[in-house]
């Protein structure tokens, strides 16, 4: 492959994105959708476009994601979180500002195990006292 | 009550479509579940309807209604020598801002309209046009207050 090309790793619960950036005019593919139609909501669609508008780099770049594991809204996050990595990786100076943004910090909040003894993670079965 | 330090107020992240606060502030108190895609679904056609049938800025209509369903001051309850005293209190506009929210919220959903995407468009725009149960609870609100002005110097 000759042309230029960024990437970063965006991870967020379950979901990793794999985030391919090149020059082009600001178009995104996500498993080989275009992403309007990939995520459902335009909470979503906000989401993964956030880096690029906070840097002003929504028409500098095609972007091209694989995305696997998680819910929708899981990886929508973590697309994200890969289009800051990449973007840092394409031009360092952003970094401060997405950083200050918290789109670099991978969110380290995992499902919480359920455990035993108790109907789920935190809760208990409910106490009798005879 | 915290005992160290005073906590700071984590501000809302503006909701993607209006980049308001308030929107999400919104979104989030109708939320049950956890399920906020259902509740942004819901905000979001309300704003649609309200968009169709009033032929302004949903987001102005919006707004309107929350400050038209603020209260400026309520009655607390507060015990001196022995009985009860509805004491009149200002409303922190903090406070305003909740009450406005969880009392549209709840008015809409007492509603007889079908769908919670109707119920909440049509008592956002009788709150914006100054009717509905939510700008009766506000007057009921400000009612109590004033009947119970001679104990406002109970006050603490």
């Amino acid at each position: 492959m000759t042309t230029m090309q960024y990437y970063g790793t965006g991870r967020r619960k379950t979901a990793v994105a794999r985030v391919f950036l090149r020059p082009g005019s600001g178009k995104m593919l996500i498993n080989r959708i275009p992403y309007e139609e990939y995520f459902k909501t335009n909470t979503q669609r906000g989401l993964v476009r956030q880096p690029l508008l906070l840097t002003s780099n929504q028409d500098k770049f095609d972007l091209y994601v694989t995305v696997a594991g998680g819910g929708l809204m899981g990886q929508a996050v973590a697309v994200r979180h890969g289009v800051a990595r990449a973007l840092v990786e394409a031009n360092s100076e952003l970094r401060l500002k997405l950083k200050q943004a918290k789109y670099l910090t991978r969110d380290p909040r995992r499902k919480e195990r359920k455990k035993y003894g108790q109907p789920g993670a935190r809760r208990r079965y409910q106490f009798s006292k005879r | 009550m915290p005992r160290r330090r005073e906590v700071p107020k984590r501000p809302a992240a503006p909701d993607p479509v209006y980049n308001s606060q308030l929107v999400t502030r919104f979104i989030n108190s109708m939320m049950f579940q956890g399920k906020k895609t259902v509740s942004e679904r819901i905000f979001y056609s309300a704003m649609d309807v309200i968009a169709d049938k009033v032929k302004e800025d949903p987001l102005k209509v919006f707004k309107k209604a929350v400050d038209n369903a603020r209260p400026q001051v309520e009655v607390k309850s507060r015990r001196v020598g022995g009985s009860n005293y509805q004491v009149p209190v200002d409303v922190r506009p903090e406070r305003q801002q909740s009450l406005a929210i969880r009392w549209l919220i709840s008015y809409s959903r007492e509603r007889g309209e079908k769908t919670m995407k109707e119920r909440l468009a049509n008592e956002l725009i009788d709150a914006f046009n100054q009717r509905g149960s939510t700008i009766k609870k506000k007057e009921d609100t400000h009612r109590m207050a004033e009947a119970n002005k001679a104990f406002a110097h109970f006050r603490w």
